[in-house]
């Protein structure tokens, strides 16, 4: 790859400070599983390189306080899936994190650098979107904190600005109890991007939020406040013309690993799963007991 | 094109180099080092076959610059081994029937000796996840597992 | 898996043995060298230049920029070859060294520039500016056979070639008794295609050409060593004792390091810059320079109503690439068995190769096999369901016994495959219930070992009982060195670890045609044991003077020298022999199979490499995932040399078939550009794609042509596992799928086509 300069600030301030000077010619180094492929094949060409890892001023990985968990730019996957508070607040983001990639990458792969690569498959999308997570963004107006739906763009575009960084993601912590679940569609059982992917949540007031990936430009929302969705002994017929409508929003593509028919067929499939999942989770904590695990075959429509 | 010197352990011995920010980690090991032991396949960290281990966790040496371990300690396949010895994990590799052409081996072993440290007892699923990052085209994947349980000490599983 | 001795030595075989890899220790330690960890001095670095485009018309080649690099030494281009550019190829020489004029196919090398560091290499080809317009391409066989498509090839090429105006590269016409005389109660007639695969060894291609006063050295991992020195003595006009091989062992090869390649633009580099130049590609480059040969196969096939094969007709048209390397001998070779292992009555086979302006296909583990086993074997499913019949009473039906002719008038069947098959269905629980929502396949195949080839061998058994053993075999992962070595120590009496075995120069090591066929363990193999043989003969005219014993009462086994007063250890006898001047007893041996011009491969089969899938699987019907249970591989090995390794292999074989079984798929857009470069998006299985269980098993009867009965393996278990799976999914869910990749996607689409038309807009699948 081409040559490039190499900084490695040690507080934000000297991050952004680099940012502003070099413009358009720096770009953030975290975990590099993506922006070093890019370097490889010559897609970004930067001139100065500016690695985060050393920013001492940085939230460390996973902090908690005021309603919301903070977890840190550069923190890593892999620590982040073993994290207690993450696995007891947000088990769906911690699914959808175990499956990006291999252990390798997740020994590097950090949680912002998913949501600034900005991929429309991006895993951890539908539950960030589920979770109201924001990102904390330090520039050279000071800091500033934007929801993840308005922050992403496009394919690859954010609304993070030349001198900017973001400095951790933040997730309110969930007021009411919660069920939620992960799940997505692969070309293969190991390693692989998601064909689609969604993420479900439901809580005891029946409202149902569905974040899908890989259906869209960018991962979307979308909620229904009716508690049909949230009923596993409403009428099946009833359920799937809600969740038709809620999901009729998706304009996944065609592209070499599906067609936009089987991806919308599986955003429904995937659906009706997630939300089951999701549903018995949400008893199970409320009763404080298991119930059978397992989506039911007999379920599926 | 500006240099930066770093400063590293590798295979327990301390190094100094001079190298360009943008030679990824895989290279310079390669190159600089001579360490060709671990290999390069696809360069975009989906095969594993550059597998090393940074502070004690594996990791894909194609996606990193070297300029990142400054300070770190690198470990490669050819430093698996003691005083000229075979580590237990090749040992077992060796013993399993483990390696038909090789090429996907340092990156596995590597892989698979992390996986012990961070799991000691892992069961055939656990390993099968741990080492989803590295690809083997000879399909050996079977034997490799069954020696990663040998070298935990676990008995194999009969179907494998 | 027990290996059984028809006489009990005294001591402990080592064939048989499942004893440990030689080079396994190198490998686990990294200090295997592969070609890419080759330095030498003065070394120059070479990168290609390609166009991100199909097919093109190459304009203007400008590369002065490239030279502003600092250490940028030469850019090779078309201007630096002689005219019209050399060409080269294994059957046909149709490759030129680099483009001539246009570029036939994504990724084909246009320039190379040759640098002091990978990083000036790199940098320099970003800088050559190569002209170009795209042209039209043709990337599937109807658009090749169109009248109006452009011709893949020059015709002048091909001169005195009546297709030469066609982008038929040869059709071959095989078949027996009259079809139209049958009088079948059922004709099934399908159409099957398999996709465009490639071989994604984890170790790119790679090589390095040097030139001195002396003349040509390379480092290739090439499969056929002696080959690729032929082609280049005879492309540089050398003398063979001039031009070099060594073969470090590949990382992987599977056929796609057969032949060379990239060779001969490293000679030129090499000659003209006086240095050593070394090229390895990236993972991209080596998709765009390697595949299997896709191919499209119509069958109608009859059946008795109770269930025999009556007659298979066959329109096979395979796709090559934009040159031929060996892939017109990979249509003739498989279509030649195109009917399989079974008592077929009549055939009628016709097998095309095709050129397309795609990457050449060349020879891909199997051969051919599987693309036309995938239509055959499925129309035995086929037949099978409409009959009421299963997949396994059908086979058995018309299974070929020992001694029974596959294809009339050549080698019959060698062996007693009702065994292989009656195991595998066994291993699978055939008769057993089964679990709702799961369903079973099985399929058969064989595939032709070397139909001719000469393998030669020097075996030198040292002063102190020691052995070299010198084999121009290539060992790939296969585990070629380690049954040598074992051949040699039964044979001389030599523990393992006093062997070596050598390998990879063309300088050292004589004669071998080539790595390919699974031919090793029989050929060269066979060399080994002749040349241990001829050692042999010497230990017995030395024992009978030695000993003042007649040379008739002298015999040599198990490592010992017996005579009627008593047994000596072989290296006793060498050294009281040789005596104070000391010296070495060397055994040279041959294998040879020769020519039969009037067979249409050229010679018979020396073996048939036979094998038997089975499968229990379940399929997620909303996905269209499927779920593998059980899959299981049986091959008729005769012996199994080394049990651990033919098991390695198949296991091996079995998962790489189901790579193109389930996942694998090289994708084109319009212009024949490659979609899927790279491990991103073009998949092979990992190690949670393994079936929950998987199990490689073998038939030993001893009855192969190799040394102890071997024949040869490492091919089989991919043969069958196609259809074998897609019936097993035909009787979980009643779809019958004959496209490949059995992808969730496309089982899906056909559930949604069986589930009615008014289920999902569009009522047919969408063909590839």
């Amino acid at each position: 790859m081409q040559a490039f300069d190499y900084a490695r600030p040690a507080t934000t301030a000297e991050a952004v400070a680099l940012l502003t000077r070099h413009g358009d010619q720096a770009r953030i180094l975290a975990g590099g599983t993506d922006f070093v492929v890019r370097l490889r094949h010559g897609i970004e060409t930067p001139g100065v390189v500016v690695d985060i890892k050393g920013l001492t001023d940085l939230p460390a990985d996973v902090t908690e306080g005021g309603g919301s968990v903070r977890i840190g730019a550069t923190a890593v996957m892999a620590d982040l899936c073993r994290h207690p508070v993450l696995r007891a607040r947000f088990p769906a983001l911690v699914e959808a994190m175990s499956v990006v990639g291999s252990i390798q990458i997740r020994n590097r792969a950090t949680l912002a650098g998913n949501v600034c690569h900005a991929s429309p498959a991006a895993d951890t999308a539908p539950a960030l979107l589920v979770h109201d997570a924001r990102l904390v963004i330090a520039g050279t107006g000071g800091e500033r904190r934007m929801p993840l739906s308005e922050f992403v763009l496009g394919p690859g575009r954010t609304a993070l600005g030349t001198a900017e960084i973001v400095t951790a993601a933040e997730l309110p912590v969930p007021a009411r109890p919660l069920g939620t679940a992960f799940a997505r569609m692969t070309r293969r059982r190991g390693v692989d991007l998601a064909t689609i992917s969604v993420c479900c949540s439901v809580d005891a007031d029946g409202v149902t939020r569905l974040g899908c990936g890989a259906a869209a430009p960018v991962p979307f929302l979308v909620t229904d406040i009716s508690g049909i969705l949230a009923d596993v002994n409403a009428p099946g017929p009833a359920r799937d013309v809600a969740l038709d409508r809620l999901i009729a929003q998706a304009r996944p593509i065609s592209d070499v690993r599906a067609s936009r028919e089987y991806r919308l067929a599986m955003l429904r499939v995937l659906s009706r799963r997630a939300l089951l999942a999701a549903a018995q989770r949400l008893a199970a904590s409320q009763n404080g007991k298991a119930r059978t695990g397992g989506a039911d075959r007999g379920d599926r429509a | 094109m500006t240099t930066t010197r770093i400063e590293l352990t590798v295979n327990g011995t301390a190094v100094t180099l001079t190298v360009g920010a943008h030679r990824p980690l895989l290279e310079v090991l390669r190159d600089e080092l001579n360490l060709t032991g671990t290999k390069e396949c696809c360069a975009v960290g989906e095969c594993g076959a550059c597998t090393v281990i940074v502070d004690g966790r594996p990791v894909n040496s194609c996606l990193m610059l070297a300029v990142e371990v400054s300070g770190r300690h690198v470990t490669t396949v050819e430093g698996l081994g003691c005083a000229g010895r075979m580590s237990r994990m090749q040992q077992a590799f060796l013993d399993r029937g483990a390696v038909q052409c090789g090429f996907c081996i340092p990156g596995m072993v590597v892989s698979a000796t992390s996986l012990l440290e961070a799991e000691p007892h892992p069961s055939a699923e656990q390993v099968r996840e741990g080492l989803s990052g590295n690809l083997c085209r000879c399909g050996g994947y079977n034997r490799i597992v069954a020696a990663v349980l040998a070298a935990a000490g676990e008995a194999p599983e009969e179907t494998r | 898996m027990t290996a059984t001795f028809p006489d009990a030595g005294t001591r402990q075989h080592s064939v048989g043995s499942p004893v440990s890899r030689l080079g396994g220790a190198e490998r686990v330690t990294g200090a295997q060298k592969f070609v890419a960890d080759v330095r030498l001095k003065d070394m120059l670095h070479v990168k290609l230049v390609t166009l991100d485009c199909g097919r093109a018309r190459i304009l203007d080649v400008d590369v002065s920029a490239a030279y502003e690099v600092p250490g940028v030494v030469h850019v090779l281009t078309a201007a630096d070859l002689p005219r019209p550019v050399p060409r080269f190829g294994p059957a046909f020489a149709d490759r030129p060294v680099l483009a001539a004029g246009e570029t036939k196919y994504h990724g084909e090398p246009v320039a190379a520039v040759a640098a002091a560091t990978r990083d000036a290499a790199e940098a320099g080809a970003a800088r050559v500016v190569v002209r170009y317009e795209a042209l039209p391409a043709v990337l599937t066989v109807d658009a090749a056979l169109d009248p109006a498509a452009p011709l893949v090839q020059a015709p002048e090429l091909r001169p005195g070639d009546p297709l030469a105006r066609t982008n038929v590269l040869r059709e071959r016409n095989f078949g027996w008794g009259d079809i139209d005389e049958a009088r079948p109660s059922l004709v099934v007639a399908g159409e099957y295609t398999f996709p465009m695969v490639t071989h994604f060894a984890i170790e790119p291609h790679g090589a390095i050409a040097a030139a001195d006063d002396d003349g040509l050295t390379f480092w290739s991992p090439v499969q056929h060593p002696y080959l690729l020195q032929r082609m280049m003595a005879e492309l540089f006009d050398l003398p063979l004792s001039r031009v070099r091989v060594l073969a470090p062992d590949p990382g992987g090869a599977f056929g796609g390091k057969q032949n060379p390649k990239f060779e001969p633009l490293l000679a030129f580099l090499a000659l003209r810059t006086g240095r050593p130049c070394r090229l390895v590609l990236t993972l991209e480059e080596t998709f765009q320079a390697v595949r299997r040969t896709a191919a499209r196969v119509r069958v109608r096939t009859g059946f008795s109503a109770a269930g025999d094969i009556m007659f298979h007709d066959i329109e096979s048209d395979y796709l090559l690439g934009a040159y031929a390397d060996i892939a017109e001998r990979v249509v003739a070779k498989s279509n030649y068995l195109a009917c399989g292992p079974y008592r077929v009555p009549a055939a009628r086979i016709r097998a095309r190769a095709i050129l397309s302006h795609t990457t050449p296909s060349c020879a891909f583990r199997g051969f051919g096999t599987p693309q036309i086993n995938w239509a055959v074997e499925s129309q035995l499913d086929e037949g099978a369901r409409r009959l009421g019949l299963d997949g396994l009473s059908i086979r058995l039906r018309s299974l070929a016994a020992k001694g029974e002719p596959v294809v009339p008038g050549d080698v019959p069947a060698d062996g007693q495959w009702e065994q292989s098959v009656r195991k595998a269905a066994a291993a699978v629980g055939w008769s057993t219930p089964l679990p709702p929502g799961h369903g079973r396949g099985i399929a058969c195949g064989i595939k032709s070992g070397a139909t001719t080839g000469l393998s030669q061998s020097t075996v030198r058994l040292l002063f102190d009982g020691s052995v070299l053993v010198l084999a121009g075999t290539s060992d790939m992962g296969q585990g070629a060195r380690t049954i040598f070595a074992q051949i040699a120590a039964d044979e001389l009496g030599a523990p393992l670890d006093r062997i070596r075995v050598v390998m990879g120069d063309t300088e050292i090591v004589p004669f071998d045609l080539q790595t390919s066929a699974s031919r090793s363990t029989v050929f060269m193999g066979n060399a080994i044991l002749h040349a241990c043989q001829d050692i042999h003969r010497q230990l017995r005219d030395m024992a009978a003077e030695l000993y003042g014993v007649d040379v008739a009462a002298v015999t040599v086994t198990d490592g010992m020298v017996r005579l009627p007063t008593g047994s000596r250890p072989i290296a006793e006898v060498v050294q009281a022999s040789l005596g104070r001047l000391r010296g070495e007893v060397i055994g040279n041996g041959v294998m040879r199979k020769t020519d039969m011009p009037e067979h249409p491969l050229g010679g018979d089969p020396a073996f048939y490499e036979f094998n038997c899938t089975a499968f229990e699987a379940e399929v997620d019907t909303d996905t269209g995932e499927i779920l593998i249970h059980k899959h299981i591989t049986v091959g008729d090995v005769g012996r199994a040399l080394n049990p651990l390794q033919v098991e390695s292999q198949d296991e091996g074989a079995a998962i790489m078939g189901l790579g193109h079984t389930l996942m694998e798929q090289v994708i084109l857009d319009g212009t024949g550009r490659i979609l899927n470069l790279g491990a991103l998006d073009y998949r092979i299985p990992t190690t949670k794609d393994v079936p929950l269980d998987l199990r490689a098993m073998a038939v030993e009867n001893a009855d192969g042509p190799g040394p102890y009965g071997a024949k040869g393996v490492s091919e089989g278990a991919l043969l069958c596992t196609a259809p074998a799976l897609a019936a097993a999914v035909a009787d979980a869910t009643g779809v019958v799928i004959r496209d490949l990749p059995l992808t969730p996607e496309r089982v899906w689409q056909h559930l949604q086509v069986r589930r009615g038309p008014a289920a999902e807009e569009g009522a047919a699948p969408p063909r590839p």
